[in-house]
């Protein structure tokens, strides 16, 4: 297959893309919705968002440093982590920081694995492949993150009389806990398994689409596909079992006692 | 030597002591209500005495041996807490009775002639064992999660109002299954309200009253 090169999009173009908007907030405004100014201000968002993070790139890009590139990923990592922990209804003194360690083991050694073993850049630190991948393995592994969280404390905290029925039996905490804990880290990798039975069925992953509309050959976009999908199983999957591992470790003592006082209910959840 | 002793117990929930200074002995063979208002901590104490949470102050001893001496899996099997809400898990009755004996601290397999037996004595025998237990009545939950317990057989039984759900004939049923436990050479704590209960039941009563001197009447049962 001939391979056609990216088609530039001008000013005049992005105007002809607003115009689609623009019908969506008319639409809004003749039926009443009452939904134009939330369009209004989620499509100025998302210009000044993507418009901020493609200056940043260029930089990052123009750089060519390997402490930037670690700088960037350690504030991505950083993001990631609050983001995971703001969204769970309950928290725990040192979530975030157990929530950053667990996004930098599993996104690093995932995204790093991808980049230096299966594609095999030069130099290892190339933004214009680390970054977009490690962002894809944050969103993902975030979201599996919280899931899991948010069940493992929803558990310990309101089914407190089931946890100490086992050990009350002579249960060790782990005895006591496994349950849950397998129970949530199921919960955190069900995005993931869902995204990945219809991927290619009912929709085109981004990445994949984006090469295609670049004039890659859907062959070789969709081996890269492949492998981005198992990366992001992998990081979610030992994301949410760590996470989970660490909770664990935060809420059990040595003395088999479930510490329940440690939770923490959010005032607001996102 | 007496089965459970305690010295110098504090009891607190949620960071406020509830009571203080503690003392108490349970011998092989006896039976001791604890009761107390509301609030007054009888079920902390006990979730103490099972070593669910930390004394802020004092031990409680097992055979002369406190829990880390014992190891807290080994000493809760042999100090037995048993909750007021009864906890069954969404399985068969029979799936919740041996779950006990599926952890690393059992020293035998699931003795099924015996659990049959104690649920026939009950009055479960109507039950049938591959019932799922959330089916039960709340009555039915508080008398199979009591098999569990004592399927366990522990040195010493912690129940806190194991006779709150159920109707008068059977509260007669469980109170003979409970001597027949203490005569065998077992102790127990049982947390009740009624005070009638208290005397009937028990050898001894032990009244909490929060941040007071705790006072202690003795009788024997009748």
């Amino acid at each position: 297959m001939p391979v056609e090169h990216v088609l530039p999009i001008g000013p005049l173009q992005l105007l002809a893309a607003t115009a689609l908007v623009l019908v969506a907030g008319a639409v809004s405004v003749g039926l009443r919705l009452g939904l134009e100014r939330k369009l209004a201000v989620a499509a100025l968002r998302t210009v000044l968002q993507l418009l901020m993070v493609g200056y940043i790139l260029s930089w990052v890009f123009g750089i060519d440093s390997a402490l930037v590139l670690v700088g960037l990923l350690l504030v991505m990592i950083a993001l990631a982590s609050r983001a995971a922990v703001q969204r769970a209804s309950r928290t725990f003194r040192g979530a975030t920081a157990r929530a950053f360690l667990t996004l930098a083991l599993t996104g690093t050694v995932c995204t790093f694995t991808v980049t230096e073993v299966v594609i095999g850049i030069e130099p290892w630190y190339r933004p214009q492949y680390v970054i977009p991948l490690l962002g894809m393995v944050l969103g993902n592994s975030l979201t599996g993150i919280s899931l899991c969280l948010d069940h493992a404390l929803e558990v310990f905290s309101d089914q407190r009389d089931r946890v100490e029925m086992d050990l009350a039996l002579g249960a060790t905490r782990w005895e006591a806990a496994r349950e849950p804990i397998a129970e949530a880290v199921r919960r955190g990798m069900i995005p993931i398994l869902n995204t990945m039975t219809v991927v290619g069925i009912v929709s085109l992953p981004g990445m994949m689409t984006g090469q295609i509309l670049q004039g890659a050959d859907p062959i070789d976009a969709v081996e890269y596909q492949i492998v981005v999908m198992f990366m992001l199983s992998a990081a979610t999957s030992l994301g949410s079992i760590l996470m989970a591992l660490l909770v664990y470790r935060r809420l059990f003592n040595e003395r088999h006692q479930l510490l329940r006082d440690r939770i923490e209910a959010r005032a607001t959840s996102a | 030597m007496s089965l459970l002793t305690v010295r110098g117990l504090s009891v607190a929930a949620g960071g406020v002591d509830l009571l203080r200074g503690f003392d108490a002995t349970l011998g092989e063979g006896e039976l001791v209500a604890l009761v107390g208002a509301s609030g007054s901590g009888k079920t902390t104490m006990l979730r103490t005495l099972a070593r669910l949470v930390d004394p802020p102050e004092g031990e409680v001893l097992l055979r002369g041996r406190t829990a880390e001496q014992w190891g807290f899996p080994t000493y809760r099997r042999r100090v037995s807490f048993l909750a007021q809400r009864p906890m069954v898990l969404d399985q068969t009755v029979l799936a919740n009775l041996s779950r006990p004996f599926r952890l690393r601290a059992a020293g035998a397999s699931f003795p099924e002639a015996r659990a049959l037996a104690l649920m026939k004595r009950l009055r479960l025998s109507g039950i049938a064992a591959d019932r799922n237990a959330r089916s039960l009545s709340e009555g039915e939950r508080q008398r199979v999660c009591l098999v569990r317990t004592l399927l366990v057989e522990p040195d010493v039984l912690l129940l806190d109002e194991p006779t709150s759900a159920l109707d008068a004939g059977v509260v007669e049923i469980v109170e003979t299954v409970l001597r027949e436990q203490v005569r065998a050479g077992r102790g127990a704590i049982v947390v009740t309200h009624d005070v009638v209960q208290a005397a009937r039941l028990c050898d001894r009563v032990i009244e909490l009253e929060p941040f007071l001197p705790v006072s202690e009447g003795s009788r024997r049962a009748g």
